[in-house]
């Protein structure tokens, strides 16, 4: 089959066929860098809390991947049973709470010394640990990002609190509140919404994390890998972020249909006599559908190419302006965009093609534009 | 001489809205292979439709065609475009050339479309040669003259080597000038490759150079004195 006659056709109309190819380029752009951004801040977080250098993660029953509170966090006491467990070195209870102060970041309510035993400590960027109930301590990104110094206040959970330290990122949070101090202000003395657990060697793991589980009935007892691991596919658990990406990408992909069957259409429209043309040498139903099928992939392809340079044009952007943002652009979803672009424009480009197809050779000839 | 088309009875009724229009009342003929036919007539009196009908580019309301053998009036849609593939060659008024293709890709496409392996570079030579197009095959169709476009038309009908070449005033666009050069090289196919040519026209001169003219009104074939196939009683006539 002719590519000749394809190629001819979409250069023919440089500007509808650069339109169009940009359209479907931002279609696949659209649901890469939303998809890409998700994927990245639990990426993101994953890797943070591997950071934190804890063996096993112990979360109440009911407790969502992301970590956000649950209803019911668990007492603090429990800790000391669990050092009871042989193999267990270190435990730290962390308070975990949305920050509501813009952005997705958790903020970590902890207890300072067990937190530095279990991680074996912040490496301080400047500044130094708690000296007051209502000193934070930040990691240099979110410092970066929010242009904070020492003794500069910034809110959260509605109270004022002074920057003490800056440490190097990469431990859990960006954001750390004395645990007392956070369990008052949300009304949870004594409680905690997860553990990190440290074990003395690498081979208690197994049989620790085994004990636990006897231990504390319904709680989940993850080791670090697996929570990580089980956190990158949580975004499928969580319903209403499943519902913004797939909403998203529905959105993405009806631009795509309609840009493509638009343009598909006005493309037939004008071409009505050659089509006529083709069907007096003989060219089969089969043969006038594949010409359009053809270029409307054609620009599809195009577009999918485009859309892939601006998805890594435009997370080199984000990373410039929000240094703290992530994208991960995975080959998946880059798969998966594709296969969306490919269907979207093929659906688009049906209907014209068909009607090109049927279109009678005679009345065809005869059409003028 | 092998009879490479015939029509009988042919008849054929347009629908526009409730009113029918009868183009065609019944017509039949016998076309020879290497014949030459000229198709005469006053406007509307169904040269066109005849032509259409023929090539199955429409489906007669009632009769029969067969070309080479194969009957392409009731075969369905698809099956005409097969057998209209194959054995017809169409040019018209219009040129009817694909604008964004050069002459080249013109006829290029046409054997794509016909589907045969190899290209036969010598009969594509033969061809440009013929209708002097060799250079001017990059050139796309609005770089060309009337004459010119017209000519690869002409070369694109062909280049598949149909049964029939069925053309519909293919020098009513053109000047005296180009007319009689693409009327010359009509002549040379039928000629040199025994094509066998149907071509309308208004111009009784671009009529002579066929080697016989079927003359049509209001839908039908006037009887005619040299023409052998109108009455199939004088069928083994012999005749140019
Ligand atoms: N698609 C159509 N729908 C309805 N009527 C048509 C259609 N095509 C042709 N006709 C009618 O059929 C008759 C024959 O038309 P046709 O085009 O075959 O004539 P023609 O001999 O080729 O005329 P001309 O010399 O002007 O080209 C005319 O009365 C015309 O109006
Ligand atoms: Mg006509």
């Amino acid at each position: 089959m002719s590519q000749s006659i394809v190629l001819a056709n979409i250069f023919h109309r440089p500007m509808r066929s650069l339109a169009t190819i940009l359209a479907v380029g931002l279609e696949v752009a659209l649901i890469l860098t939303i998809v890409g951004l998700t994927q990245g801040i639990v990426m993101d977080s994953a890797k943070r809390i591997e950071g934190i250098g804890a063996d096993i993660i112990l979360r109440p029953p009911g407790a969502s991947f992301l970590m956000a509170t649950s209803a019911a966090p668990m007492p603090i006491k429990i800790s000391e049973a669990l050092y009871a467990v042989k193999g267990v070195r270190y435990v730290t209870p962390v308070l975990t709470e949305l920050n509501s102060q813009g952005g997705l970041d958790l903020i970590y309510g902890i207890d300072l010394p067990s937190f530095n035993e279990v991680s074996s400590g912040f490496i301080f960027r400047s500044g130094s640990e708690f000296q007051d109930p209502m000193d934070v301590i930040i990691d240099d990104i979110y410092a970066h990002s929010r242009k904070l110094k020492i003794g500069d206040h910034v809110t959260f959970l509605n109270h004022s609190f002074k920057v003490c330290g800056i440490v190097e990122h990469g431990k859990g949070s960006r954001i750390y509140l004395p645990i007392q101090t956070m369990q008052n202000l949300m009304g949870v003395v004594g409680r905690a919404s997860l553990m990190y657990i440290k074990c003395h060697s690498k081979q208690d793991v197994p049989e620790v994390t085994k004990k636990l589980k006897e231990l504390l009935p319904g709680y989940t007892v993850l080791r670090t890998e697996e929570f990580v691991s089980q956190m990158s596919s949580a975004i499928n658990d969580m319903a209403a972020l499943r519902y913004f990406i797939n909403l998203v990408t529905f959105i993405a992909a009806l631009v795509g249909f309609f840009v493509i069957f638009l343009a598909m259409y006005t493309t037939i429209t004008e071409r009505t006599r050659e089509i006529g043309i083709l069907k007096s040498l003989g060219a089969s139903k089969g043969y006038v559908l594949a010409v359009f099928m053809k270029e409307a992939l054609s620009l599809c392809l195009l577009g999918f190419l485009f859309g892939i340079l601006l998805s890594f044009g435009g997370e080199l952007l984000i990373r410039k302006i929000f240094p703290s943002l992530q994208i991960v652009l995975g080959l998946e979803w880059i798969f998966k965009a594709a296969v969306i672009a490919v269907v979207s424009a093929s659906l688009g480009a049906f209907y014209p093609a068909i009607r090109a197809a049927a279109q009678d050779p005679i009345d065809a000839l005869a059409y003028e534009v | 001489m092998k009879v490479i088309l015939e029509a009988i009875d042919l008849t054929k009724v347009y629908k526009v809205g409730k009113i029918e229009v009868p183009a065609l009342k019944g017509v039949s003929l016998k076309v020879r292979e290497g014949e030459f036919i000229s198709i005469m007539g006053p406007s509307g009196c169904g040269k066109s439709t005849l032509l259409h009908t023929l090539g199955g580019l429409c489906q007669p309301t009632s009769g029969k065609i067969i070309i080479d053998g194969e009957e392409i009036s009731s075969a369905r849609d698809a099956v005409r475009t097969d057998i209209r593939r194959r054995k017809i060659g169409f040019v018209f008024q219009r040129f009817n050339l694909l604008p964004t293709l050069t002459a080249k890709g013109n006829l290029e496409i046409a054997r794509e479309i016909y589907g045969n392996g190899r290209d036969d570079k010598d009969h594509i030579h033969q061809i440009l040669t013929l209708l002097g197009l060799e250079n001017k095959v990059r050139h796309k169709p609005s770089e060309l003259s009337g004459g010119e476009q017209q000519r690869v038309a002409i070369a694109r009908a062909i280049i598949n080597k149909p049964s029939i070449l069925l053309a519909d005033e293919p020098t009513g666009n053109l000047d005296t000038e180009n007319s009689q050069v693409v009327l010359a090289m009509l002549q040379e196919l039928n000629r040199k490759f025994n094509q066998t040519i149907m071509m309308i026209t208004h111009n009784p001169e671009a009529a002579a150079v066929a080697n016989r003219l079927i003359e049509m009104r209001d839908g039908k074939i006037v009887p005619h004195e040299h023409d052998v196939s109108w009455d199939a009683a004088k069928e083994d006539k012999i005749y140019i």
